[in-house]
């Protein structure tokens, strides 16, 4: 058995890194079963290395590289159950109802449409793609922080940031979500 | 500003909408007493399993030997050599399976599944059994405590994986009809 100082200290360290953790595993995962385990996953196997843990400058850095090599090791476990939990209410989409509403009901259905068919098209990207895009854009880190958690050099997450920019605006242009865009093709130039 | 580049502030702005529902009130709480609890039951049978310990009841425990060699072809299986024990009903037996491993091998992941009938003492109603190990080079003991439940037996497998390799080792479990 942990005694209970070990349990207090596992504790003291990991809280206040618990709300970034949860989201990461959802980035990562997809959906809130996988991400739940994931997350669960991460903090058993950090328990185990308490020890370690306990003398690192930056336990936050390193549990997401724990988590996200976790996700990258196990990916077909994580994925397979993926493929059997349907449960509507276990889907990213879940939490597209409990959006804040706007006060334009109207404008919220909208906001609420385009966001779902983003979801499918995220759906459609590689799985590094997709938690490149993800982790930059909706999470906000910088491309240093994706290069220090995935072990990816700056130079490939760049390139993997512009070709999921570049799929999710074609799967949007198709799908009618955006409008088309010019007929020349795109110059790959991305917005500053 | 062109087209490509409204649609690029625009999928912008989604991204940044992108939701993720918060976690569910006491799921942290939970996880983490569940860590505590997991993470030193998994700290508990590393060190049963590397080590021999004082507690094996040498004179009881029928001993199985696997011969391990990751990442050398595995003979096809031929069910008249799978190693076999027999227990009886509602009476915990220790079997203790031996991992000759010619390296040491760093976090390795042991499954043990049961045949229908057959719980491991203090798992109860689990078919499986996952954790986290280390081999050392040379022999090492995994004592499991079985007890029959129900049915005639079949098949416990004891799958260890280690990197990208992985061997399966078999053992038939007969549950005898007449108990003592």
């Amino acid at each position: 058995m942990s005694s209970p100082d070990d349990s207090q200290v596992f504790e003291r360290i990991v809280r206040p890194h618990l709300d970034r953790l949860y989201r990461l595993a959802w980035r990562l995962a997809g959906s809130k079963a996988e991400a739940e385990d994931l997350f669960q996953d991460l903090l058993i196997k950090a328990f185990g290395k308490l020890d370690e843990l306990a003398g690192i400058e930056e336990p936050g850095a390193w549990l997401g590289r724990v988590m996200y090599h976790l996700f990258i090791d196990e990916r077909r476990r994580y994925t397979r159950r993926r493929l059997h939990l349907v449960d509507e209410g276990q889907l990213p989409g879940d939490g597209l109802n409990a959006l804040p509403g706007t006060d334009d009901p109207a404008a919220g259905a909208e906001l609420a449409a385009k966001l779902s068919r983003l979801d499918a098209a995220l759906r459609q990207l590689s799985d590094e793609q997709r938690i490149v895009v993800l982790l930059h854009d909706t999470e906000g880190y910088k491309l240093t922080e994706i290069e220090g958690l995935t072990g990816v050099p700056v130079g490939t997450v760049k390139s993997r940031l512009h070709r999921a920019r570049a799929r999710l605006r074609q799967i949007l242009e198709d799908d009618g979500t955006f409008s088309r865009a010019e007929t020349c093709r795109d110059t790959g130039r991305t917005m500053p | 500003m062109t087209e490509t580049h409204r649609n690029e502030r625009e999928l912008r702005t989604l991204l940044k909408e992108y939701p993720m529902p918060q976690a569910e009130a006491g799921f942290y709480d939970q996880a983490l007493a569940r860590a505590a609890r997991e993470g030193s039951r998994r700290q508990r049978n590393r060190w049963l399993f590397t080590g021999f310990g004082g507690a094996v009841a040498a004179g009881l425990a029928a001993w199985v030997v696997f011969g391990l060699l990751l990442g050398t072809p595995q003979p096809a299986d031929v069910d008249t050599a799978i190693p076999g024990v027999t227990i009886s009903l509602e009476t915990p037996e220790k079997v203790n399976l031996v991992f000759a491993s010619a390296t040491a091998l760093d976090v390795a992941m042991l499954t043990i599944t049961l045949p229908d009938g057959v719980e491991l003492d203090g798992f109860p109603g689990q078919r499986e059994v996952t954790w986290e190990t280390s081999l050392k080079a040379g022999r090492n003991l995994l004592p499991l405590t079985l007890v029959a439940t129900s049915g005639t037996g079949g098949e416990l497998f004891a799958h260890l994986e280690h990197d990208t390799r992985s061997r399966t080792f078999r053992l038939r479990v007969d549950i005898g009809k007449d108990i003592g």
